[in-house]
């Protein structure tokens, strides 16, 4: 344990990276995931079918592979470089985006057709009605779920570590490996994602028992392992 | 972009296929199993009367909720033969699968025996009902149909997760992949073939619970 404590700073690097490209990945999810939820709710029924498909395959299929893909698929492919962080943030940000599809989904679903009509009726456009009627309703909903789909992505961001990308997991494998062995470094490792994502979780409980109203729980939306 | 999709090209490798595809789906089936049986135990220490099992319960699901399968799964892999045990990688993966899952089982199996009213309990124990008939005629009925449908939902969660197995070196499906792709570079082709047999996997699992559900929880049909 004591050779480990030389590499503290070595670690709270990666833990930097580790979070750095979670979060990259929850923004771009995020912003991925409205989109596709506004083409789940859309009026013309092949953008609903669309997007129904792009969430089904992304959450059917692992994003092991997705990754495995980026990396060593689409290089040869499309003939471009992929470095381990494009792929690792595209396979994050891709499985997050039909993840938050979901939750952004139910949070447009859950404000009422009587709000639509009524906005609607008092001469706003669509425009307006997204932006000051659904949205700031919506908001409630989905932000405590979107907390799980964080910590989800923030674990899931450790599979970065198979391509050769050097955040925190990489990190410990190679503290271990420089060690000869042993697993000092890897409970390290699962200390440090233990403390992330309880505290961004107890975080998330007390969003909830704020913003209660009724919508579906964290644990509920997405039951993903990772 | 001059890369034609050929699956002709991997067609010398679907035998192997196959024994990837019975890889994932043995380790799929046995963590499922083995992680209910842990998850039903934890979820009914996070029920009892003593602290310290209630702490221990909660402690489990708390850790293996918060860190990474992927670490979970290297601490078992290394951490075994450090202490002197002698696995299979395939043993190590199941381990580590089982245990990690068993976090999210438990929690779904709690929120179901949260689900039956104590009143319920009362009843059962004064009709002079034994533990086990009042856990078969009364609780287990109730608390099936709470977790029917969030089990499901763990099960897909299993498959999809028993992919990182591949990382430990079991040759599943997503290793299959891996290293096909990586021998006839035709890593487009062995993606969509993967990409495709977990999605009917899950979608299977998927259809399988709505139907089952519909059959079991029927409504009762109402007599005039």
């Amino acid at each position: 344990m004591s050779e480990t404590l030389a590499y503290v700073p070595l670690f709270i690097k990666a833990t930097g990276t580790t979070i750095w490209l979670s979060w990259l990945a929850l923004l771009i999810g995020a912003v991925g995931g409205t989109a596709i939820a506004l083409l789940r709710t859309s009026r013309l029924w092949p953008l609903r079918v669309v997007a129904l498909l792009y969430t089904e395959a992304f959450r059917s299929v692992p994003i092991l592979i997705v990754l495995f893909f980026a990396y060593f698929g689409a290089p040869v492919m499309l003939d471009i470089d992929v470095s381990p962080f494009l792929a690792a943030t595209a396979a994050l940000a891709l499985h997050a985006s039909a993840n938050m599809s979901e939750v952004v989904r139910g949070g447009i679903e859950s404000v009422g057709r009587g709000q639509w009509e009524a906005a609607l009726a008092s001469g706003m456009r669509m425009r307006q009605v997204m932006r000051y009627i659904v949205a700031p309703q919506a908001l409630r909903v989905i932000l405590p779920p979107s907390v799980g789909i964080y910590i989800t992505v923030l674990k899931e961001s450790s599979l970065a570590s198979i391509i050769g990308y050097f955040e925190l997991t990489r990190t410990g494998l190679m503290v271990r490996e420089t060690n000869g062995g042993g697993f000092g470094p890897l409970l390290v490792l699962g200390v440090i994602y233990f403390l992330i994502s309880y505290g961004i979780s107890l975080c998330g409980a007390a969003l909830e028992r704020r913003y209660a109203v009724g919508g579906a729980s964290t644990d509920a939306v997405v039951g993903g392992m990772a | 972009m001059n890369y034609t999709f050929t699956l002709r090209t991997i067609f010398p490798y679907f035998d192997t296929l196959a024994l990837g595809i019975e890889l994932t789906l043995t380790l799929s089936v046995l963590a499922i199993v083995i992680s209910l049986v842990i998850g039903a135990v934890v979820a009914v220490m996070r029920r009892s009367r003593l602290r310290t099992l209630r702490f221990a319960g909660a402690a489990y699901v708390e850790v293996m909720r918060n860190t990474p399968l992927l670490v979970t799964l290297y601490i078992v892999y290394f951490a075994t033969p450090a202490l002197g045990i002698r696995i299979s990688s395939f043993s190590a993966a199941l381990l580590g699968l089982s245990l990690n899952a068993a976090g999210y089982m438990a929690e779904i199996i709690r929120a179901g025996l949260i689900a039956v009213p104590r009143g319920q309990f009362e009843a059962a124990t004064s009709q002079g009902m034994t533990a086990w008939q009042m856990f078969r005629h009364i609780i287990f009925p109730q608390v099936f149909r709470t977790i029917y449908a969030p089990l499901g939902n763990q099960f897909i969660a299993v498959i999809l997760a028993s992919s990182l197995s591949s990382v430990v070196a079991v040759n599943d499906l997503a290793s299959w992949m891996q290293t096909v792709g990586a021998n006839s570079f035709r890593f487009f082709e062995t993606f969509v073939v993967a990409a495709v047999v977990y999605a009917v996997l899950c979608q299977a699992i998927n259809l399988a619970r709505l139907q089952i559900g519909r059959m079991l929880f029927r409504q009762p049909e109402l007599r005039a």
